[in-house]
């Protein structure tokens, strides 16, 4: 066995669903490290240093919350977590104290594999370069070329405000991940205010009658409601 | 402390209308024997409408004091002593005491009564609800045990299609428990429900792709206006009432060959349609279409899943718990139309 797979650790107090996600991580060839507690968690990421952690917000030690704020203070490892339904406000919470994801309990294997590898591959992207330093975006038919500032579907130029365009370009460079209205603000505006989120979510509506969107079938951001937007994965 | 000052003013208001009745009797006609009648009406209306004894004994006190003092020789000065006094001042404790006595064992029945009704509506919610997850819960664990046990007599089919039906089965409790957490997420919450604002668009898209996902095959034909529309409401809980009503269009509307999902506004008004043209609703189970579930006495003997009960309760208690309306009606073409209306941002 190779030694340079992805390390994993999952934190997760349920011992079937801790061995379910256990046994498709290690058939994906990732090496899979468990905790059952928060305390647990924290020596086995002190002590292993993965290069994800996925966990679960309902421990029976301390609340999952508690790990990312501990995690966070020294190290950018990225955190997925894993959230029951009743846990929304947590969700929007835990991304907020710096986790790159979440999957919404009960999920599938695919949903499970295509989050891991996008946080893994978004985590590589900050870690190696500026994000907009360069180069192009390539989703199904939408291409962004950050040199030329310019977003093209089907080889047609969609002409983009100013907002508009920072707003794609910030969703395409974290593309896979969620990103909640806050953070979007945050980084196109700066200062957040009531008005904020309407003026946010308005500029998406004017993005996606631009690029052409139909609901149910959009192509390209998805929504997360109640907590913000996603863009899909690049084409690999 | 807010129910005491209610009481007090109110009681106040009565004994200064009793008073001001009796004034204008006694200008007007002259007679003094109306007088006491008017202040035992008086106390029987305000023992009948205050909580506990107090307020109506200390209003017939009051009224003596005001019948003695006003009305009765020597006007405008007290005279305590007289039997006169002594004995209405018993009549009317007696009447206060009675009638805040049977007004109080009222209001405790009626309570007992209300909540024996939930208790009622709760062990039917329990027993429906018990039913309707033993039968995919047998299935999984007898499909599990089929496949463990006989690991290497069945075929590689017959194994996949046994894990088929228990992904099934999983995921149809999956929506159960979806539904039911819905519920409680309203009831727990008396304050109603928590709205943010929400695109129409991003709403009806995120529900379309959860809806694709689950049935790929089912077209759903979507008509949205093309105005930036905002609506305060808890996103996830009418996601959960336009999954409900197509899902219930898949599993109960027979020979259906159109399924299609309209939001149309009309004055602050968002109104969202979802209609088919399958075998439409029995008018017998029309009336009682989004209580059922929670009303049905008995569990149904057969072993159909019957997700149409919890699934258009839950979408009513929603609605309501929006402020909003919903309701059913079959069309003259044939299909069935579910109407919803949400208050729109201002």
């Amino acid at each position: 066995m190779s030694s340079n797979k992805y390390k994993i650790l999952v934190i997760e107090d349920e011992s079937n669903i801790l061995s379910f996600i256990n046994t498709i991580l290690d058939a994906n060839n990732y090496r899979v490290i468990t905790a059952k507690s928060c305390n647990e968690g924290k020596m086995m990421f002190s002590s292993h240093l993965p290069d994800l952690v996925m966990l679960d917000l309902g421990l029976p030690d301390a609340d999952g919350l508690q790990f990312i704020k501990y995690a966070r203070e020294f190290s950018t490892v990225p955190i997925i977590v894993l959230s029951a339904r009743t846990e929304e406000s947590d969700k929007v919470s835990a991304l907020d104290l710096g986790a790159n994801d979440y999957i919404t309990k009960p999920f599938g294997t695919d949903e499970l594999l295509a989050r891991v590898r996008a946080t893994l591959r978004n985590s590589r992207y900050s870690a190696d370069s500026g994000v907009l330093s360069g180069g192009k975006f390539v989703l199904h038919d939408l291409i962004i070329d950050y040199d030329k500032r310019l977003v093209t579907v089907s080889g047609n130029n969609i002409k983009l405000t100013q907002t508009e365009y920072n707003i794609v370009a910030y969703l395409s460079a974290h593309s896979g991940k969620v990103l909640t209205y806050q953070s979007i603000i945050k980084a196109i505006w700066g200062a957040s205010d009531i008005g904020s989120i309407k003026k946010l979510q308005v500029n998406m509506a004017n993005i996606r009658k631009k690029i052409g969107a139909v609901p149910g079938e959009n192509k390209y951001i998805i929504n997360e409601l109640g907590v913000g937007y996603r863009m899909c994965e690049e084409n690999s | 402390m807010k129910k005491i000052i209610k009481d007090s003013v109110f009681a106040f208001l009565i004994l200064i209308t009793a008073f001001g009745i009796n004034m204008f009797i006694k200008k007007i006609f002259g007679i003094d024997s109306l007088i006491p009648m008017i202040f035992v009406l008086g106390i029987f209306i305000i023992s009948l409408k205050t909580d506990g004894y107090i307020t109506g004994i200390v209003s017939s006190v009051i009224s003596v004091f005001a019948v003695n003092y006003a009305f009765t020789f020597p006007y405008y000065a007290f005279d305590l002593i007289s039997p006169e006094c002594v004995v209405s001042v018993i009549v009317m404790l007696i009447i206060a005491v009675t009638t805040s006595a049977m007004t109080t064992k009222i209001k405790a029945q009626k309570k007992a009564y209300a909540e024996s009704e939930k208790e009622k509506m709760r062990a039917n919610l329990l027993r429906g609800i018990s039913h309707d997850l033993r039968t995919p819960l047998t299935s999984i664990c007898g499909s599990t045990s089929a496949i463990i046990e006989n690991y290497d007599i069945l075929t590689k089919d017959q194994q996949i299609k046994l894990l088929q039906e228990i992904r099934e089965d999983s995921q149809w409790l999956t929506r159960m428990v979806e539904n039911l957490l819905s519920v409680t997420r309203i009831d727990s919450q008396k304050v109603r429900v928590i709205k943010t604002p929400t695109v129409l668009e991003e709403l009806i898209d995120a529900v379309m792709l959860k809806f694709h996902k689950r049935y790929p095959q089912q077209n759903v034909i979507v008509n949205i206006p093309e105005d930036f529309i905002s609506i305060p409401m808890d996103p996830l809980l009418i996601e959960q009432v336009i999954i409900n009503l197509l899902e219930n269009a898949i599993f109960h509307a027979k020979g259906m060959t159109r399924l299609s999902l309209d939001v149309k506004t009309k004055d602050d008004m968002a109104i969202f349609e979802i209609s088919d043209d399958g075998c439409g609703i029995p008018k017998d189970r029309m009336d009682n279409l989004f209580g059922g579930y929670f009303e049905r006495v008995d569990a149904p003997t057969d072993s159909t899943r019957n997700n149409m009960g919890i699934g258009l309760s839950v979408c009513a208690s929603i609605i309501k718990a929006h402020g909003g309306e919903i309701n059913a009606e079959n069309i003259k073409e044939g299909g069935v139309l579910f109407r919803f209306s949400l208050e729109m941002e201002k």
